[in-house]
């Protein structure tokens, strides 16, 4: 029974909990798209940054190289001396630039055709470089004719290879930024479905989520609906029942049918019952109407519970003996003193006794112990019958207030259909709860929890070392 | 200009050989039996690729006179001449031509005009040019003070002399032109 509370107060936030769990794992989802993303995005921009430099760097080797033979051919416009110097000079510069360029190309070189082709460029550009050499030296020593008859001959040969050799570069670097522009696409494409997919199914489930809190918002609503609705036709049921046996009576009075003392007494009587009756209902619904906004007037103080069990044998020992029942009390000594009102926390247990009472089978007898829980830090105190027990489909409705199960009302057992709801309220209203395990045919008992306070439990309270048995 | 530079270096001579001997060896005056100073030597340098290692003072002439054209790699000799009055000039003009600066001029227009020789020398501003121009012709060869000179060119030792040695014969024998550090 406490199981199935629990289970009731979960399933109650179940759709909250379920909509947190969406929104957690939609976030988590994002969190991996989101750093899925960032790092596609980074490594493809390290990938194509590459790309970019190394074109950068081919077109800058690609005006060395045109520098290198235009200074040379520059020299042989002048028979001045020091501008073929100045020439000369240029033409190296700018050589050595393509000669450092060729070396970096070759130390980021991974795959083996950009090593081949590295190495190319090296090897030709070190052949033109020498023919170059060579054509300046003529220059140099006022032979321009043999210069020329050189670099055409050889000069030019060697530099259409590398200048072919550069666009081999440029045009594998070109292959390379565009393979690298798709996979950045494609990388994008992929992250902003998975995004995409991730957002809608999260939207979709948070929106079911949704609906359901919605759905049993209403269905609580409704619920809530009609157990007023149940409860004022009950309390009008329950109230019409009396009123209309005192308005029977005293009519039978007023129209003379009670001629005799006899008569009169037996109206009289049937008009005081009915008005006590009717007060017991008054009072247990005012009394339920208290337990549920929890606007008992607690007289709260230090209670033993044999005490408590006590007054509610008392209470009830007219009825029980009417009933010709037998009640065995069975109390653990030194059990720990709770706080507690002992006039409600005994109404709690008189309202159990009688329920055993009314839904007992031929075999007449209660059971009422009180043990401590060291577990639960309590005192359960438990009322056991040996009657018509419970059926299990009606468990999780005895506790509703004026609830009374189809059996019972098949039964013809009277009742309002409150006893067991108060009793409830009223162990809960002490920080307890009210508990049952029941089996058709054979019995019930009902256990009512009652903490103890932390500053008596553990340090004045000895364990029981053998339990003491009491017959009322 | 040239007269007033040749009084000049006559006034010199005069004066260092009124000198006692020790401090005309200090003042770098007349210093064939001491050892030269490095910034008042001239070096012959050529073109790092040339194989020759020595030339005879008379080979040197023949080579700066134009009466010999090429190398023995067969390279074209491409005499480079630092412009005209630097004081390399005038000790490779007065110890290796034996002319002055008009006598030069006078000769090398004579033997243009006569085809004895093709390639006028190159005329450059100063020593790093001609040390680059020595650098980058394979035939090329030029003088340098031997502070001037690097590894980018290769000194030539005259009769079988570096410009370190005693007995040196090219020697600068005036001082440097204002602001050059000696």
């Amino acid at each position: 029974m406490r199981r199935s509370w629990i289970a009731r107060k979960a399933s109650r936030h179940l759709s909250m909990v379920l909509l947190l769990l969406v929104l957690l794992g939609e976030a988590c989802v994002a969190l991996f798209v989101m750093r899925d993303l960032g790092r596609s995005y980074a490594t493809a921009e390290k990938m194509y940054n590459g790309s970019v430099q190394g074109l950068l760097r081919i077109g800058d080797m690609q005006y060395d190289a045109q520098e290198t033979r235009r200074s040379t051919l520059y020299a042989l416009t002048t028979n001045d001396g020091n501008l073929q110097v100045m020439y000369a000079d240029q033409s190296r510069d700018a050589d050595r630039g393509v000669t450092q360029g060729i070396a970096q190309y070759l130390t980021e070189a991974r795959t083996p055709q950009q090593i081949q082709a590295g190495r190319q460029l090296a090897a030709d550009w070190s052949d033109y470089l020498k023919v170059r050499d060579e054509v300046l030296g003529l220059i140099l020593e006022n032979s321009p004719k043999e210069a020329v008859q050189l670099d055409l001959n050889s000069g030019v040969l060697e530099f259409d290879r590398v200048r072919r050799d550069l666009n081999d570069l440029k045009q594998s670097y070109d292959a390379q930024a565009s393979q690298q522009l798709a996979t950045v696409a494609r990388l994008s494409r992929a992250s902003m479905a998975r995004l995409t997919g991730a957002l809608v199914l999260g939207l979709f489930l948070g929106t079911v989520a949704i609906w359901a809190i919605q759905k049993s918002r209403v269905r609580s609503a409704m619920q809530f609906a009609k157990l007023q609705m149940d409860f004022v036709a009950s309390v009008s049921h329950e109230l019409k029942t009396p009123l209309t046996a005192i308005m029977t009576a005293g009519e039978n009075v007023r129209d003379g049918l009670a001629f005799n003392p006899d008569h009169l007494f037996e109206q009289g009587s049937v008009i005081t019952d009915q008005a006590h009756r009717l007060m017991k209902l008054v009072d247990q619904v005012l009394q339920l109407s208290a337990t549920r906004e929890a606007k008992l007037a607690h007289a709260l103080r230090e209670v033993r519970i044999d005490e408590v069990i006590e007054d509610a044998v008392r209470s009830t020992r007219s009825l029980v003996e009417q009933a010709s029942f037998t009640v065995e009390a069975s109390v653990d000594p030194n059990l720990p003193w709770i706080i507690a009102d002992v006039s409600l926390l005994s109404q709690c247990v008189q309202n159990l006794i009688v329920n055993a009472i009314k839904y007992s089978s031929g075999k007449r007898w209660i059971g009422i112990s009180a043990h401590m829980n060291w577990e639960e830090n309590a005192i359960l105190v438990s009322v056991q019958d040996r009657g018509i027990g419970i059926d299990a489909e009606q468990l999780s409705r005895i506790f509703e207030p004026f609830y009374r199960s189809p059996q019972v009302i098949a039964a013809k057992i009277h009742g309002t259909g409150l006893g067991l709801s108060i009793a409830k309220r009223t162990a809960e209203a002490f920080g307890g709860d009210l508990t049952v395990s029941t089996e058709l045919g054979v019995g019930s008992t009902f256990t009512v929890h009652l903490p103890v306070a932390k500053d008596i439990s553990a340090d004045s309270v000895e364990r029981p070392a053998a339990e003491k048995g009491a017959r009322v | 200009m040239g007269t007033r530079v040749r009084v000049i270096n006559l006034l010199t001579m005069v004066v260092l050989l009124a000198l006692p001997q020790e401090q005309r060896a200090q003042a770098g005056g007349s210093v064939a039996e001491s050892r030269p100073n490095p910034n008042q030597t001239l070096a012959i340098v050529v073109n790092r690729s040339n194989p020759i290692d020595n030339l005879s003072f008379s080979e040197l002439r023949k080579i700066f006179m134009g009466e010999r054209n090429h190398w023995a790699n067969g390279h074209r000799i491409a005499i480079a001449m630092l412009n005209y009055g630097q004081p390399e000039r005038r000790t490779v003009l007065r110890q290796v031509y034996k002319m002055d600066e008009k006598g030069y001029e006078d000769y090398v227009l004579g033997v243009m005009f006569r085809g004895d020789v093709f390639v006028a020398p190159k005329t450059l501003t100063s020593p790093t040019i001609l040390r680059k121009f020595v650098f980058n012709a394979p035939g090329a060869i030029g003088y340098l003070r031997s502070r001037d000179v690097d590894e980018t060119v290769k000194v030539v030792r005259i009769d079988g002399l570096r410009p370190a040695d005693k007995g040196y014969r090219l020697q600068i024998d005036e001082p440097s032109v204002a602001g050059e550090p000696e």
